[in-house]
């Protein structure tokens, strides 16, 4: 799987084809370059082996009884002297009916080995080149010509130079060492530089990728930064459709709200009406009405709460900040339950945490529970928010107890069942609990009701949580 | 006790409203935000029933205004949406408690009371006064224990002084929160109802400050 996803990274791909390419086309250059210096260096060779026949040519001459002289003072050359030298002449006779004589007259250098017979014809002052073993089977290459002389009409003189290839095919060899090492040298600083190409210009993409995850873990809400031209267009995009996911759950919570209140008053309406001075004498009506209105309204609560929780479907980048909604929430509940004169304490040690989701969402969640605790403790809710240590992902408790009557053992299965409400005597809807447990399971948390130390309940949320956001 | 109903759909308003008077409540009316800041702005009210979604100008913001201009009078707002934001800003806003739409009469009357007692530093929802008793919840008056008979316009005098235990309170003052505005005030009705009110319960109860008004005298 690892391996597979190495294998579809972008970087890589880049990488290997650029590095294939260079390696072929190295070492295309480096073949061509060696062919075209031992070429090069063959026809100087060659060409120097030449003048060297050349004058041998030139120094051949005859005595009075027609034998072949060469006087090897006139040759320049040191090696036509020094043995196995690695510089070579050679006088062949050969007759008309083509029989040889093989080394008529021969250079001091090849001491007592002669140069192979070429069995070939060639044609008057031509010359021939030929490879081939020589002395100690050093290769060499050999220059032949035939000559012909005015007072010796049958004989034809064959002169053949030959010099060891061993110089050559050492600067050949050389040459190749040090141009491939040079090419290694220019391999290596051009997968260098494509290295750095890739990096720079990938960089955007590996900066896409830390911002979707930002937004993935909730640090911001839209992709941030500046990218260049040809990644932006796709930023853009990508944020209004974050834009748009945000704005569509908006609307959608706002026309629940106005489908609450459109439905409500009309319902207070009817409520009241029932309940008036003018229908008490139809009392089989005024209940019928009253019954009715309770079940709309239980029904609106129900479903509106329901709605609310599919709009919010996780969108990415949430992150709500677990101070400021208690707090705010606490307000509430010390205004509100003024006169039971509860004291509400919230113990949150250590850093701010963030919930990984709406605010709505965990104002209903945290409002709910904390409403029901206060609803019924005696003097003492406590409220505790800690992160869960060593939860991956990140994970927060919220701890809401209150000194109440609680619940017991029997009664805590039925609590958070729809509108199972254990207490009439307390104004509620009995749905309270059920969203709650609705919400918590739509952001893969949990809740859990023990009995509270002091005798009350004890709720505990388990949400998802996010670190705290990226310095701007 | 004199309310200030603000709500902009008239059908309820009208429930409200005969609710609110049934419990001896003086009500004034208000439909939209203007009217009501207006209102609440001008006039002495013991408790403000508001309507959050409202035209010309929303709840929170007349309740913001309020609050700014040193309106102390508590507020219980109504809100159809159902959600904590709402709840929370209201809060914020200085309501002093919510309900949500739909709701019953009671429950209505029942955080009203607390609402007012609560502003007058009561805690109990039996007011006392030596052997007289006001019980809110009931309206029912009882001395030493037996119930006493009174009209509606002597019950709302004397709901209003078991408020202000030992405080002066004026005519003019007793006026404002027995009528509503729109009523034909007569600061000498209010002589009227206390002199009743003394024939029915020990006289010396009531004391008559001299160019003031008139204070409940808690026995020693």
């Amino acid at each position: 799987m690892n391996l597979w996803r190495r294998a579809t990274s972008l970087r890589l791909r880049l990488l290997a084809a650029t590095l294939v390419a260079l390696a072929l086309a190295l070492l295309l250059a480096g073949v061509l370059l060696s062919g075209l210096f031992r070429d090069h260096v063959m026809r100087q060779f060659e060409a120097a082996l030449t003048q060297q026949l050349d004058q041998v040519t030139a120094r051949l001459e005859f005595d009075s009884a027609g034998q072949p002289l060469i006087d090897p003072q006139t040759l320049s050359d040191p090696r036509w002297q020094k043995p196995y030298s690695g510089l070579y002449w050679q006088l062949d006779r050969t007759t008309a009916d083509g029989l040889s004589r093989v080394g008529v007259l021969r250079s001091r250098s090849l001491w007592d080995t002669s140069l192979p017979l070429l069995a070939d014809e060639l044609a008057d002052g031509a010359v021939h080149v030929h490879q081939g073993k020589g002395p100690l089977d050093a290769p060499l290459l050999m220059l032949e010509r035939k000559v012909k002389i005015a007072e010796q009409p049958d004989a034809r003189w064959r002169i053949v130079a030959a010099a060891d290839m061993q110089e050559v095919t050492g600067a050949v060899g050389s040459f190749n060492g040090v141009m491939a090492a040079s090419l290694l040298v220019l391999l290596v600083l051009l997968v260098l530089a494509a290295l750095a190409q890739v990096a720079v210009g990938l960089s955007p993409l590996r900066a896409m990728q830390r911002a979707l995850a930002d937004v993935h873990e909730g640090r911001t809400q839209r992709l941030q930064g500046r990218f260049p031209t040809e990644v932006q267009p796709l930023i853009d995009d990508f944020n209004d459709v974050l834009d748009r996911n945000t704005e569509v759950v908006a609307r959608a919570r706002t026309q629940a709200g106005n489908l609450a209140h459109a439905l409500k008053t009309p319902l207070s309406v009817l409520d009241q009406a029932a309940a008036g001075t003018q229908v008490v004498h139809d009392s089989e009506l005024a209940r019928l009405v009253k019954e009715q209105v309770g079940l709309s309204r239980r029904h609106i609560d129900w479903h509106l709460a329901r709605a609310r929780v599919a709009a919010t479907q996780r969108l990415p980048g949430q992150r709500t900040a677990v101070g400021p909604v208690l707090a705010g929430l606490v307000r509430v509940m010390e205004r509100v339950h003024a006169e039971k004169g509860i004291a509400i304490t919230v113990q949150a040690n250590g850093a701010p945490l963030f919930f990984a989701g709406e605010e709505q969402d965990l104002q209903e969640m945290l409002g709910n529970l904390l409403d029901n605790a206060c609803k019924w403790a005696r003097s003492t809710v406590t409220i505790a928010v800690e992160p869960l240590a060593g939860a991956q992902p990140l994970q927060l408790q919220v701890h809401i107890e209150d000194d109440g009557p609680g619940i017991d053992a029997a009664h805590l299965a039925l609590v958070g069942a729809r509108g199972v409400r254990l207490d009439e005597s307390v104004p509620g809807t009995g749905l309270g609990l059920a969203i709650v447990q609705d919400l918590v399971g739509l952001y893969g948390g949990e809740l859990t009701l023990h009995p509270a130390a002091s005798g009350g309940l004890r709720a505990t949320l388990r949400l998802p949580a996010t670190g705290p956001q990226h310095p701007a | 006790m004199r309310i200030l109903l603000v709500e902009d759909e008239p059908t309820l308003r009208a429930q409200l409203r005969a609710g609110l008077v049934e419990a001896g409540y003086a009500v004034d009316e208000a439909d939209n935000g203007r009217d009501a800041h207006f209102l609440g702005d001008t006039e002495a009210f013991d408790a403000v029933v508001l309507d959050l979604g409202l035209p010309v100008l929303d709840g929170l913001t007349v309740l913001k205004r309020w609050r700014d201009g040193g309106r102390t009078m508590p507020v219980l707002i109504l809100t159809a949406r159902d959600n904590w934001n709402e709840k929370v800003a209201g809060i914020d806003a200085g309501a002093d408690d919510y309900l949500t739409k739909p709701f019953h009469m009671e429950e209505l009357l029942a955080r009203v009371r607390a609402l007012i007692r609560r502003a007058s530093g009561l805690a109990s929802a039996v007011l006392q006064c030596g052997a007289l008793a006001l019980d809110t919840r009931s309206g029912r008056v009882t001395l030493a224990g037996q119930p006493v008979s009174l009209t509606s316009h002597e019950y709302k005098v004397l709901d209003y002084l078991m408020h202000r235990p030992g405080a002066v309170v004026s005519r003019t003052e007793l006026t404002e929160h027995i009528y509503a505005q729109d009523f034909e005030r007569d600061s000498n009705t209010i002589e009227v109802f206390v002199g009743r009110l003394r024939r029915k319960l020990p006289p010396e109860l009531i004391e008559t400050v001299r160019g003031l008004g008139y204070r409940l005298v808690p026995p020693p």
